[in-house]
């Protein structure tokens, strides 16, 4: 008996060393479900201040780019609005066109944005997250949608009272559907971890029509993003194993190595729009 | 004493390194120096194999908790913290007394670059393979895993070096 104890005191490191690894595991097995836990994650205060301290001191190193960007977005905008400026005149001309108009589809529109700073971004794993200094306290909720000035960035996973975690496009549990501008049809969005300039949309249709350049935004079967929202350009495509669809190779419209500034992105009408989805699942 | 008190600054500085400067360099959209295997390297010789353990273990927890990614960091220190006393009776020649720590004058240059070299491939090998369990492509990985382990080499060694100067002025 003691012979057996003085053993296992002895070898009391192989012990914790396999107690230790277990919790390891543990942990990255708790993480590969979609839901994290705040407390091992930078959604945390503690944790959350410390790498806010480096986002700080990025966004005071790319405000210069980031002012172009800026003035060359408002430019755009302001185009826009000249557009629509003169598109409302013409209606106006015609008061009863114009009734009919702002009947049908100028009702209010579901979406609204909440403008948060990312002070943590990861892009060097193949499970990347970013940390954003907005939290429950400003109306935040899981599997909100995240854009930036140049299109979409991820989707909100871990919710804390200041801070909160995205999973953005550069992580492989992330997938949104798609579809190429000016077509109905759809793929899925995903990322293969290798560059993160480049994310792949699997299982377009054969038939589709569409050619390197052409634009791929967001479509309308995910309550998460509007509709048409800038996702990134085709740069190559093949066919796929099974010879049905198409894969393309996107490139990326939002630089994830160079993010400063995001968009949480929140659908008034989302439950409304899954509560439905999911009734009509259960008729089945 | 003196050496609590150089591990927790060793450990807060390198944590703090890891998170706020190391992280953001993406070498080549590849590689990123993980600087912090530093601390487990630099615990002194003498300490238990449940000392060490633990230390690296509460390393891997810190860096992991700050870079959002529960887990892999963890299992990847506690097995480098595992293995280190069996490296450091593999590397180390004559008996060293039990507060020095692993450098390039208790242990001889090559050898210390050595016991990095093989502490820091351990380290990166789990920690990538663990990652890719979630994607798995033997090419990209092999890649990775060299250009890592390089990066982080080639950093410990600088720090190394300029940790050696002030002593031998100092002393």
């Amino acid at each position: 008996m003691r012979k057996l104890l003085d053993f296992l005191i002895s070898k009391v490191h192989w012990f914790l060393f396999a107690l230790l690894e277990a919790i390891a595991f543990m942990l990255v097995y708790r993480n590969n479900a979609y839901q994290q836990s705040v407390m091992f994650s930078t959604a945390n205060v503690i944790s959350a201040n410390v790498v806010s301290v480096g986002g700080m001191i990025g966004s005071y190193l790319n405000l210069r780019e980031k002012n172009r960007d800026l003035v060359e977005r408002n430019g755009q905008l302001e185009i826009e609005v000249l557009k629509l400026q003169r598109q409302l005149e013409i209606i106006m001309a015609d008061t009863l066109t114009f009734r009919a108009y702002s009947n049908s589809s100028t009702k209010s529109f579901p979406y609204d944005i909440e403008i948060a700073k990312v002070v943590n971004n990861s892009v060097s794993y193949l499970s990347n997250y970013i940390t954003i200094d907005k939290g429950r306290l400003d109306n935040i909720e899981r599997d909100m949608g995240v854009i930036s000035e140049h299109g979409v960035v991820g989707i909100v996973s871990t919710v804390a009272e200041h801070f909160s975690v995205i999973i953005p496009i550069l992580n492989p549990k992330f997938r949104l559907s798609c579809k190429v501008l000016g077509s109905g049809y759809f793929g899925s969005m995903s990322w293969d971890g290798k560059n993160t300039q480049y994310a792949k949309l699997d299982e377009l249709p054969r038939h589709v029509d569409f050619k390197v350049g052409d634009t791929i935004v967001t479509s309308a079967y995910s309550a998460i993003f509007p509709e048409g929202i800038m996702m990134g350009v085709v740069s190559s495509f093949e066919k796929q194993h099974d010879d049905n669809f198409y894969s393309l190779k996107v490139k990326l419209s939002t630089d994830f190595t160079n993010l400063n500034m995001v968009m949480v992105i929140k659908n008034n009408h989302k439950n409304e729009q899954q509560s439905v989805e999911k009734d009509s699942k259960g008729n089945d | 004493m003196i050496n609590i008190i150089r591990g927790t600054l060793y450990f807060v500085t390198l944590c703090l390194i890891q998170v706020l400067v190391l992280n953001n360099i993406h070498f080549l959209r590849l590689a990123t120096p993980l600087l912090y295997v530093y601390f487990i390297i630099k615990l002194p010789v003498g300490y238990s194999p449940v000392q060490t353990l633990f230390l690296s273990f509460l390393m891997g927890i810190m860096i992991d908790i700050l870079s959002n990614t529960p887990g892999m960091h963890v299992a990847a220190c506690t097995l480098v913290g595992f293995i280190r006393p069996k490296m450091i009776r593999l590397f180390k020649r004559e008996n060293l007394p039990d507060n020095i720590a692993p450098s390039f004058s208790s242990f001889s240059y090559g050898s210390f670059v050595r016991f990095a070299i093989t502490l820091v491939a351990i380290h990166h090998l789990s920690l990538f393979l663990i990652e890719s369990l979630a994607l798995f492509d033997i090419l990209y990985f092999s890649i990775r895993f060299i250009a890592g382990v390089l990066t982080t080499i080639i950093l410990i060694i600088i720090v190394e070096t300029f940790h050696k100067t002030p002593k031998r002025g100092g002393d």
